[in-house]
């Protein structure tokens, strides 16, 4: 209760932000204003090569998640991946920084 | 400009993890003292908004002509705010986490990083160092330095980035240098506009806003 208390500010900026992204991202995709032309660099490969060299393109594994097909559980699942992870990856770097001046 | 599994050669795929792992752990040790800081734990919660937000804007494709479409990569906007050893750590991360879903492959995801944090972030970093200082010249508002720095510096970073991914790519013989080269960096002088607009609107509102967040002011120089 504490940790929540002390990062109060902190967390309602977190679900102000990942909420407002999240209704960026459904907004986006529902009216069209975002686009699912390939970018840059797949439009590159597409044509020189066509898009079926580039959907067959070989990997050594399938993405774990790939089978989110629905870009807005995507979106959401990939926000809060982030999220964790960043917290988690940031959190030891800290800890580890201080302890090594201790 | 997320690379997939299966377009690039080994050599030059183990050549850059190599690269971006020294980066990786040099950054370690280089990243700024505010990770050192007694409460640089109140930091850790912003690091994940970022986070989320740099997934969130690379996920969203806005329309670019020519049917093609842009995102944001925001190696330079990460660099700005948590210094630039910082973002090569962030942007992996988020290449890891976009890699989970399919976009960039796991094989290259050092030459993903290589791109899109070293040179988007180191590089674009010190290219808007460079133009702080030049704008220092002039009489114009702080804000505005680093704004148009920002802009300019980001959308350079992406050109260069485009560049560089366009070589690698010959030299994995997918195609031609002649035609990877100048196609990429076509393609990217449209589609950085955005990134440059993006970024320098986002670095806009925190430094009027919350200045403290840009952790860089001072290396940038900006006065």
């Amino acid at each position: 209760m504490g940790v929540i208390k002390r990062n109060k500010w902190p967390l309602i900026i977190i679900l102000i932000i990942s909420t407002t992204l999240m209704i960026v991202i459904a907004v986006g995709f529902t009216i069209g204003f975002l686009s699912e032309n390939p970018d840059g660099l797949e439009r590159v490969l597409i044509d020189y090569y066509g898009e079926e060299w580039l959907e067959g393109l070989s990997s050594p594994w399938i993405p774990i998640l790939s089978w989110l097909n629905n870009d807005y559980i995507a979106g959401i699942v990939g926000i809060i991946l982030s999220i964790a992870i960043m917290m988690g990856i940031f959190y030891l770097i800290t800890h580890f920084k201080k302890r090594k001046l201790k | 400009m997320h690379l997939p599994d299966g377009l690039l050669d080994p050599i030059t795929i183990i050549v850059l993890w190599i690269i971006t792992i020294a980066v990786m752990i040099f950054g370690y040790f280089r990243m700024g003292k505010m990770f050192e800081k007694e409460d640089s734990e109140k930091l850790i919660p912003y690091i994940g908004v970022l986070a989320a937000v740099i997934f969130a804007f690379q996920f969203v494709n806005y329309p670019v002509p020519g049917g093609t479409s842009g995102h944001l990569v925001g190696g330079t906007l990460v660099a700005i705010i948590l210094g630039p050893w910082a973002s090569v750590i962030v942007l992996f991360l988020i290449l890891v986490i976009q890699s989970l879903f399919g976009d960039g492959g796991i094989t290259v995801l050092g030459v993903n990083a290589f791109n899109m944090g070293i040179i988007g972030g180191i590089v674009g970093f010190y290219l808007v160092m460079l133009f702080v200082r030049l704008l220092n010249h002039t009489s114009m508002k702080k804000e505005y330095k680093l704004t148009i720095a920002t802009a300019i510096g980001s959308y350079m970073a992406i050109v260069l980035a485009s560049f560089i991914c366009g070589i690698e790519i010959a030299i994995g013989g997918t195609i031609p240098f002649e035609i990877a080269v100048p196609a990429m960096v076509f393609w990217h002088l449209l589609i950085g506009i955005g990134e440059g607009i993006i970024s320098a609107l986002i670095v806009f509102y925190i430094y009027k806003t919350k200045p403290d967040f840009i952790t860089t002011e001072s290396i940038l120089g900006v006065k």
